[in-house]
């Protein structure tokens, strides 16, 4: 089951920071965060994959976007 | 509206830092030629600091150049000689003159976050780890955030040697002020 983080609303680089808690304290597994700009998806993206977190499906939802990352 | 341009509508004195009054500015009309201005002058040996332009002054670009007063015919003599003339020479005679401070430091409690003009930098202080970099609007900053998000400050490649931008200059700048916030932890 994923764990969500709704991260929308917020102001960079709140989304990111808010985003590598989660990560570390999962470890592994599922995370869907939740997103309302560009900027906010790209660097969501780029900060997991630099703890080895994979984007697996990127969703647009409106004006926002559905990040699930995965790390097995 | 000018990539520097908040800081139009930010024109404070700075909080933490006084001007002296032996120094002077240097105002030119872009930033590009401030940036030029800059390498020419710490080439030369002159102790020089790219600030924001006080409320005072209404001339020029976003960013201005501080200099020491006492040297002001040896940098003009070196900016001549490389074809740059700067709009003015300014005397910091008062507080309307003081610069503005171009970094805003930021503590998230385990990151800590610098903007240098329009670009931030945030590095998590328990491993200074570059964690995020965002702002600017340049074609070079989604490279620039790609080359450093994910490195040590210690291992970090310089933005202005991967930037040809406005924001790789101010990037390199929030580098700078993030490394020298770094020997306080």
């Amino acid at each position: 089951m994923s764990e969500l983080l709704d991260a929308r609303g917020l102001s960079c680089p709140q989304p990111v920071l808010l985003t590598l808690e989660k990560l570390r304290s999962l470890s592994q597994g599922e995370l869907v965060v939740l997103v309302d700009t560009d900027t906010s998806r790209e660097n969501v993206i780029r900060a997991a994959a630099s703890l080895g977190w994979q984007a697996k499906e990127v969703q647009a939802e409106g004006t926002d976007y559905r990040l699930t990352l995965k790390k097995a | 509206m000018s990539i520097f341009g908040f800081l139009k509508r930010k024109k404070t004195a700075p909080k933490t830092e006084d001007t002296a009054l032996d120094q002077g500015l240097l105002v030119f009309s872009s930033t590009s030629e401030v940036i030029r201005a800059e390498v020419l002058l710490q080439k030369a040996g002159v102790s020089v600091k790219v600030m924001g332009p006080p409320p005072e002054i209404q001339s020029g670009c976003d960013l201005v150049i501080v200099f020491p007063i006492n040297r002001q015919k040896e940098v003009l003599q070196i900016l001549t000689r490389q074809q740059l003339r700067p709009l003015e020479v300014v005397p910091v005679s008062g507080p309307l003159m003081k610069p503005v401070d171009l970094f805003r430091v930021k503590d998230f409690g385990r990151y800590l976050m610098v903007r240098a003009a329009n670009m931030k930098l945030t590095v998590d202080k328990e491993t200074r780890v570059i964690v995020n970099i965002s702002g600017g609007g340049c074609p070079d900053v989604p490279f620039l955030a790609a080359q450093l998000v994910g490195c040590s400050l210690d291992q970090a490649p310089r933005p202005r040697d991967l930037g040809h931008t406005l924001c790789g200059y101010a990037l390199e700048l929030a580098l700078q002020e993030m490394e020298r916030q770094c020997w306080r932890w």
